[in-house]
This record gives C-alpha cells, structure tokens and sequence, in this order.
C-alpha cells in the first residue's frame, strides 16, 4: 500500500477565504463576511466554513426550527421532572407523543397531544421554509433547480408520515412521535400493525432505490477517485470538454458491465435513484391502512408469497376453537 | 459497433493479473481476462443451480414453483452443521453460494485488471470488496460462528425476506442494535449525500433557459449560502465512498455480532448505560 | 500515523467493542422452522448455565400417608383441603413452610397463630388459603397452558414470602396533570415504580394492566388483505409488542418461538407454543381478577403496592426466564393434594378410601427413590394418630 490514494488531504495550504460568487441582483440581503477554515474538515474536503447567508425564508425557518426543538427538548426534560442528570441519563428513550388515538383530528389538551402537534406544524414550517430558501437560492445564482427537487422528495416522505396519511386515517395519534428510541418502536409496530412491511411493494421499491443510492455513490466516487490524478473531479469541465478522466471512467464501466454513463449523465442516475427512495417510500406509507391492510394477505391474494412446507403442528385459533371473544 | 468514438487507443494490452496475453481481449463492450472466464463460469454454474434448485422444489412436501417471487433455494437444517448436505436438502444453496462468491470475487479482481490497464485508481474494486465482506459475513463468517450453515439466508425474493425479519426478531427488537443504527445512519446520509451531489451538479450544468453554464465557484457559493459549508468537488467524492462502504462495513458488523457476540434482546444492550456509576 | 499504527488500532478498538457486547461465541441454536426461514432460539450457553442454577425444583417432601382420617376432621377450619388426610395435609403444611416462610421464620406460626392454628388473624393464613385454591385450580382447570407439569407454590415464591416477579399499578410520575411532559405510559426506561422497563426499551411499561388485567384486545392486524373495519391504532401496537416482548423475555425466548414473523396473525404459520401461550394470558388474566384482586384488602399496606393495589401476577412470574419453569420438570406431579380442585365430602368413607388409594398409587408410581409404600386398596378407613415426629412439627400438643 505504497501509494497514495487520495482519500485524504496530505498538505493543506492556508490562502485567503473565498468570499463567494456576487449575488447579482443583491436582494435585500447580503451574504455574511465572516469565513474560517478548519483543519479536520481539511483534511477530506474544502477547509473553509462560511460565510454564512440568512435571508429572510431563511431567519424565519431557523425560529420555527428553534421553536420546534425547544418544544420537543422542554417536553422531554419535562418528563423527567427537569433533572438535568436524567435528562442525558434519559435521553434517548424520552420522546414527545402524539396525542391518543380517541381525538381522532380534533385539538387535543396541551399535555396529551397538543404540544406534539404543535412541534410538528413548526418543524413542517421550517421546512418548507428551508425549502423555498434552497429554491430561491438556486434562482439567484442563476443554477437549476435539481437540489430543491431533491429536497423536495425528502419532503414528501416527511409529510405522508406526518400529515397526508394521518389525515387520511383520521388521526393525528398515527404520526411519529419525537424521539430517538420512540420513533423506532413507532417503525417496528406500523410493520406489526399492517402485516409486515416487508411484503409492500413500495417499500422493497424504496430499499432498491435506497440500496441502489449507496451502491451508486460507492461507484460513481469510486470512479471518480480512481480517475482523479486526472481531474475528475472537476465534474462540469469534464461535462463540457470531455477529458481522459470522464473517457477513462466511462470505459472502465463498459468494460465492466457493457454500458456506460457519462460524466453528466452518472449524475441524473444518482439524483433519481435518490429522489426515488423517498418518493416510492411515501407512496407505501401512504397506502398503508388507507387502501391495504395487511400487507402479508394482500401478497398472499397476488401469488407472491412463498409457502413453506410445515415442520410443525397446525392448531386452530384457540378464539375460535373455545368460542372465547379473542 | 460496440467501441464508443475516443475508445480505440484506449484498448491496449497490459493490465492483468492472471494469464498474461491469454485472455486480455474484449467480447462486444465486455472486457474479458482470465476473471471474466471464471465470473462466467461461476455466474452461469449458479443460475443453472438456482433454476435446478427451483425445478427440484421442496421433495418432502411436493411444493414446487416457477414463481419469480416465491422461488426458494434454502440453506441447510441447521442439524447439518457445517458439513455438506445433500443436494435436495440445502446441497444446492451450498454449491450456490461458493459460485456466488467466485464470481463476486472475479468480477472484483476483473474489475483491477480493467483499472490497471487504464491507469486508474482501485478504489471501485476496493469499495466492491466492502460489499463483498458484508456478503461473506451473513452467508459464511456468522454461519460459522454460529456452527452451521443453516443460519444464512436463502436465495429467494421474498423468502430472503422473511429470513431478515425473523432473525430480527431473534433479537425481539432490532432497531435497537447500536451498530444497525450506525449502518442505517450511513445509509441515509449517503443518499440524502448523493440526491445533494446529484443535484448540485446538474443544477451547475444545466441553469434556467439561456443562462449560462455555471463553475464550481458556483457549487461552492450555493452550498456556503445555504449550511455555511461547502465539501468541494473532491471532498465530496471521498465523502460518498467512505460513507458508502461505511454503510455496508457496519451493517456486517451488526448482522456478526447479532447471535455470536450477543444472545439477548437488543433493547437490553442499552443496560450498560442506565447503569453507569455515575447516576444509578 | 503509519499504517501499522493504523490498523493496530483499528484492531484493538473492534476487539473492545466486540467485548463490550459482552458475550462470546460458542453459542448454542435451536430451528424451529422450516430451514432458512430464520426461527431460530439462540442461547448462550454461559448464561443459561446461570438462569439454570437460579431454576431448579424445590425440595419435594417424602409422600404421605393417604389413609387414615382426614383433616378436617382432625383441625378446625379446614376448608380448602378439606379432602386430605392428616398425612397429606402435613405434608402440604410442611412444604408450604420451606416454599413460601421467610428464611427467618420458616415455620408455622408465619402463617398461624401458634396458640390456636384454626385462628385466621394473620393475613397471611387467608391469602394462603386463597393460594392453595388457586393452585388447585391451575392445576385441575388450566392444563391448556400447564399441561400435566402443573404448579406449585414453589413455582411463585421460590422460598420466598412474595414471589421476586411480581407487578403492581404504575403511580405515574405525578405529571399527568402537569401541561407539559406526560409521557403517556412510555418513552422512558425507568418506571416511577423504580423498576427498569421491559426489556430497557421505550415501549409502554406496563401493558399488564389492559392485557393480563384487563381484556383489552390484544390482536391488532387485520385478518383481510383489504381494509375491512379494523380501526387498531400503531399505538395499540406499540402496547401490544410490550406485552411481547415482556413474554419473550419471562420465557428466555424471542418472537420466533410461537411466531413467523412475516404473518404475526396466522395461526397456519404459528407454532402451537402460540396456542398454549394464548392460555396462558388467559389464565394470567383469570387468576389475577379471581384470586388477587380479591385478596386486596386483606393485604396490610406494605405488601400493597404504592397505589394501594395488590401484587399480581405476570409471565414472569411463574417462568422466571424460563420456557416452561424450572425447564420442563413437574413438582406437582408429586403433589396430588395440590391437584384436586373440590374438597370431597364425608358421605363416603370408600370411595375416600378408594379415591385416596388411587391419587397415592399415582403419587407412588410418580414419586421418586425413597417414598413409601401406597396404601392398599380395600382397607377400611380408620383414625391413626399423627406420629409424634409430625406432631412435633405442627407444634401440636398431641
């Protein structure tokens, strides 16, 4: 292993921070001045941090943010009656719920639900917020829109979990709760609840495509990597004025697998690939419980659910067998 | 015919590991090589066993389908240890899986004879390796581990499936496997990495109708404006890779340690921390 | 760093995490469906060396004398095992006292007063006879989950007063009313009881209130592919997997045990563990609102929990970790008078007789090395004295 592989920065030159292309027209706001570098980040990408612009989507998705953090936070220290030393102890198993399911859409009181809602509408404002900021952005520097599509994927997934499905199921008590170990229980009983996840074909779509994401970045900058002592890297020139790096790396797939992208191309599959994750992924939450129920059955109704042969007895429902009411 | 316009110079000799001139040539776009003989040799061994494995059925029960989705190579009882069992009762998952891992591992070293003869780097074959480890993992170092082969997942589409969810359930609530939530981590920000990357670029190469082509300064300025951080053109690409072979380094770890280093239920895992000295 | 260097401690940093898991290979796995399917039970052997050593039978006395009177003729107050003779009784007096006496006062008098042993002021003497009539019935009524392994006060206690496993009502943390930080039963792994939650994890703490209490339904899935009027909520879910996973973990067993889990609801998938365990929360449910509830008010506060409720049973209880307690061996085999669920009446001397031959020829086939000869079949009935040894240890003058 003599030789370099480029993976991480050896000499990290020091020169004076890149204040940014000029907004042109500056709006009403400008760009902040303040840059810094940093070494660590250096040493596998640009060292520089900033500077920073806030605009006004951009302020006002940060108070919401704020707002719905802080709500989650409190709520949580709350929990532990504001002991601090069980609020780390804690942490990740504490959450904020959703209210219970006897509410149905109606306002629940504060302390079952009402909290929860209200840091969701919050979140959902900052990030719609922070979504028109990413589109106008893009406007202003004059590029295409690709990165607020995107995002926009990433949103749609975020809103079916949280508002379209919960609406359509006439309860907000079926959206995530805030929490790192809660909103994992919340995955695991959805999957209990509708018949395994596994047998939706939304969701094995979404697994491809997410799979599929990290199989495609694994390549595209592995390639990328390998053809970097020529300058691929420098992905646009290379889109423009087709060089021996975007030749070198389209031949190498080729002749790997009989076709090949193009340095422009490679980057229309990674954006779909990704895109699609959480666009078929909202799909099959969406349909959950709103057009199918049990997601096992209705595999089993399309032919597609293998049988097993039975190693052990078969006994009836017991519920049924001694007449019991379940 | 198969040669794109500025291929031609590029199709020289040179390059392999194995074989020297034998097999350096190319079959249509394919380049070939001594381990493009053996991929296709492993490759087409073990579809033509995976079809024999479909034809065969399940002999004891007599069920038996050309169902793309219900087809079902399984592994062996567990009762057969690590040994051999007979082809109709796993010997044909067996035979599959050794060509599985022959033709992954050619198809890997193909892939650095066609790096050395075009003068690039190893980093794909390298992050193909990753993927590769995590593959061996399930299907040999954890079986072993657990002291049969029977412990792998079978070859079918959906009954793979039902293999991944009840071996979670082994451990009464996966999600809770600190090494799952790393993998996972990775595998999220590796996408939302790539939707960005992906965008990015195409946003830089393709502006509004009649504006003009855009730079990297650009790129940078977008993503500064917008998280006060832009990697670079480079950064990102070692990003992506490492990010995406950490993906597939941790989900083998988490599936390895899952029976051979931990029996319990994953929730209780957590335990160490509650109780730290500290505040207990 | 060199590369050495690097992969050094790349080693030792895997190593140490390896060994944070705290466990080892070899372990130990047993399929329990079809090959590939992945229902497997996987147990280190290590510790289940441990859960063993904490799981054995009690000492099970030598079988007693079936003929001769029967208590109540003999004691006053005798209601429950009003079908006993003297021999047995003892016997069941005797074991009561090594299973459930505290170990500083493991005679009669934890339970009786020793100046009249028909006196019935101490609580203890009243929630022993509820005890022993639902032990009777456990092991009479409920042979769908206990088959003929059946129960013992062993099985519970232990040798201890109260059984380790026992639950009680939540308190709450006092915030339910507060407008901010309800936790709504879960999103903590620690309970206000003081206890950790089931299986440290966030699910609700306690389903045993709805579930092994209540009848609140447990089945969530639907049993159609389409929508067909099943309005279960994921919350309900999510109490329904605590009540899961506190089995899993009260048996030592995971979800593979009674389930495949692509198809939770099926019983064409699920293994007939599922059934018996679909008795046993029956059961659980039964015994609880029978026998403990009842006996509420005549618990004294400190045996009560901090909601003034009784301790009641979960699986745990009787399972300690174990798939079937103490892994399958009988005790009440060897205890026939817990097995008889009514007392029988005077009227004839007999079939008594003939019914007490019978139940010791059972005991005598069954017992182990060392127990006495069964009485033989057609001999009348007549009064034999207690020996002076088993007076002696009733603290009866004789």
């Amino acid at each position: 292993m003599a030789d370099y592989q480029n993976l991480f920065t050896r000499v990290q030159v020091e020169a004076p921070h890149y204040p940014g292309v000029p907004h042109d027209p500056q709006g009403l706001w400008k760009r902040g001045t303040h840059a810094s570098a940093s070494y660590w980040l250096g040493k596998i990408g640009d060292a520089q941090i900033g500077p920073f612009y806030l605009g006004a989507t951009g302020l006002a998705s940060l108070v919401f943010g704020l707002l719905a953090f802080e709500i989650i936070g409190l709520n949580m220290w709350a929990s532990v009656g504001w002991d601090p030393v069980q609020f780390v102890r804690q942490l990740f198993w504490l959450a904020l719920e959703p209210p219970a399911p006897e509410y149905g859409l109606r306002l629940p009181p504060l302390k079952d639900g009402g909290w929860y809602l209200m840091a969701g509408f919050f979140l959902t404002m900052s990030i719609m917020l922070w979504w028109v900021r990413t589109y106008r952005l893009a406007r202003k520097h004059q590029m295409g829109t690709h990165v607020a599509w995107a995002f926009a994927s990433a949103i749609w997934l975020f809103l079916v979990l949280g508002f379209f499905r919960p609406l359509l199921m006439g309860s907000w008590s079926e959206s995530v709760p805030f929490g790192i170990f809660a909103h994992l229980d919340w995955t695991a009983a959805f999957s209990l609840r509708y018949g395994n996840l596994l047998y939706n074909p939304f969701h094995a779509l979404s697994i491809v495509f997410l799979y599929g994401s990290v199989l495609l970045f694994a390549m595209h900058a592995g390639t990328i990597m390998a053809v970097s002592k020529y300058g691929g890297e420098r992905e646009i020139e290379q889109t423009l004025d087709r060089g021996t790096a975007s030749e070198r790396a389209a031949l190498f797939w080729r002749w790997t697998m009989g076709f090949n992208a193009t340095m422009e191309s490679i980057h229309r599959w990674a954006w779909w690939f990704a895109v699609l994750c959480t666009l078929t992924g909202g799909i099959g939450i969406l349909l959950t419980g709103t057009v199918v129920d049990n997601w096992y059955l209705w595999a089993v109704k399309h032919g597609v659910a293998p049988a097993y042969p039975a190693t052990f007895e078969v006994l009836p429902d017991p519920a049924i067998a001694t007449g019991a009411a379940q | 015919m198969a040669m794109l316009n500025f291929e031609k110079k590029y199709r020289i000799r040179g390059g392999t590991l194995v074989g020297g001139d034998l097999f350096d040539f190319w079959v249509g776009p394919f380049y070939v090589g001594f381990f493009g003989v053996t991929t296709a040799f492993f490759a087409l061994l073990g579809t033509a066993l995976l079809v024999y494995g479909a034809a065969l059925g399940d002999h004891t029960t007599g069920l038996q389908t050309w169902n793309l989705w219900q087809i079902n190579v399984a592994p062996p009882d567990l009762k057969y240890g690590l040994g051999l069992a007979p082809l109709a009762e796993g010997g044909i998952w067996q035979i599959v899986t050794i060509c599985a891992i022959g033709a992954f591992s050619s198809w890997a070293l193909r892939e650095v004879e066609i790096c050395r003869k075009l003068g690039m780097g190893y980093h794909v074959p390298v992050a193909f390796a990753s993927a590769i480890l995590a593959y061996v993992t399930l299907q040999v170092i954890r079986p072993v581990l657990l002291g049969a082969w029977g412990h792998a997942f079978p070859y079918g589409i959906y009954s793979h499936l039902d293999w991944v969810s009840n071996v979670a359930y082994q451990y009464l609530h996966f999600h809770y496997n600190p090494a799952h939530m790393v993998a996972v981590t990775f595998f999220f920000t590796t996408t939302l990495a790539l939707a960005l990357h992906g965008g990015l670029v195409l946003s830089a190469i393709n502006p509004k109708q009649g504006q003009v082509v855009k730079t990297a300064e650009h790129e940078n300025s977008f993503f500064r404006d917008n998280i006060g951080y832009s990697v670079g053109t480079l950064g990102i690409h070692r990003f992506g890779l490492l990010a995406a072979i950490n993906a597939g380094v941790w989900s083998a770890i988490c599936i390895v340690v899952s029976g051979p280093f931990w029996t319990r239920s994953w929730p209780d895992w957590w335990a160490w921390w509650l109780n730290l000295p500290m505040w207990n | 760093m060199n590369t050495r260097l690097k992969l050094l401690l790349a080693s030792i940093v895997s190593l140490g995490f390896l060994a944070g898991c705290g466990e080892r290979p070899p372990v130990e796995t047993v399929q329990v469906g079809y090959r590939g399917t992945g229902m497997e039970q996987v147990y280190n052997p290590r510790l289940l060396q441990q859960v063993a050593a904490k799981n054995q039978i009690g000492n099970i006395q030598p079988a007693a004398d079936t003929s001769g009177p029967l208590a109540k003729d003999i004691y006053q107050n005798v209601q429950v095992l009003s079908d006993l003779s003297i021999g047995e009784f003892t016997r069941v007096m005797l074991s009561m006292t090594e299973w459930v006496a505290p170990a500083d006062q493991k005679n009669c008098t934890y339970c009786h007063n020793g100046e009249n042993y028909a006196d019935e002021s101490k609580y203890q003497y009243k929630v022993a006879r509820s005890m022993l009539k639902m032990t009777r019935d456990i092991n009479s009524n409920y042979q769908a989950h206990v088959k003929d392994t059946g129960v013992t006060c062993h099985t519970c206690h232990r040798g201890q007063p109260v059984p380790s496993y026992v639950w009680f009502t939540d308190p709450g943390t006092g915030r339910e009313k507060a407008s901010i930080g309800a936790n709504a039963g879960q999103n903590t792994p620690v309970t206000a009881l003081g206890t950790t939650t089931i299986a440290h994890s966030s699910l609700p703490f306690d389903p045993y209130s709805p579930f092994l209490l209540g009848d609140q339904p447990i089945r969530v899935g639907t049993t159609t592919a389409l929508p067909s009027g099943n309005r279960s909520s994921i919350k309900q879910a999510e109490w329904t997997y605590s009540l899961m996973v506190h089995m899993s973990n009260s048996l030592g067993v995971n979800c593979t045990y009674c389930h495949n889990s692509r198809a939770w609801g099926e019983w064409s998938e699920s293994r007939p563990q599922r059934t018996v365990a679909w008795h046993g929360i029956r059961m659980a449910r039964q015994l609880n609102n029978e026998y403990l509830v009842p006996l509420t008010n005549t618990f004294p506060d400190h045996r009560l929990g901090p909601t003034g409720d009784v301790a009641k049973i979960n699986c745990q209880t009787c399972h300690q970790g174990v798939y079937k307690p103490y892994f399958g061996q009988s005790m009440a085999k060897d205890y026939p008078e817990l097995q008889r669920a009514k007392p029988m009446t005077e009227a004839a001397p007999a079939a008594e007789t003939a019914e007490a031959a019978e139940a010791a020829a059972d005991a005598g086939a069954a017992a182990p090395a060392a127990a006495p000869v069964a009485a033989p079949a057609a001999k009348s009935a007549k009064v034999v004295k207690p020996s002076r040894s088993t007076l002696a240890a009733l603290n009866v003058a004789g």
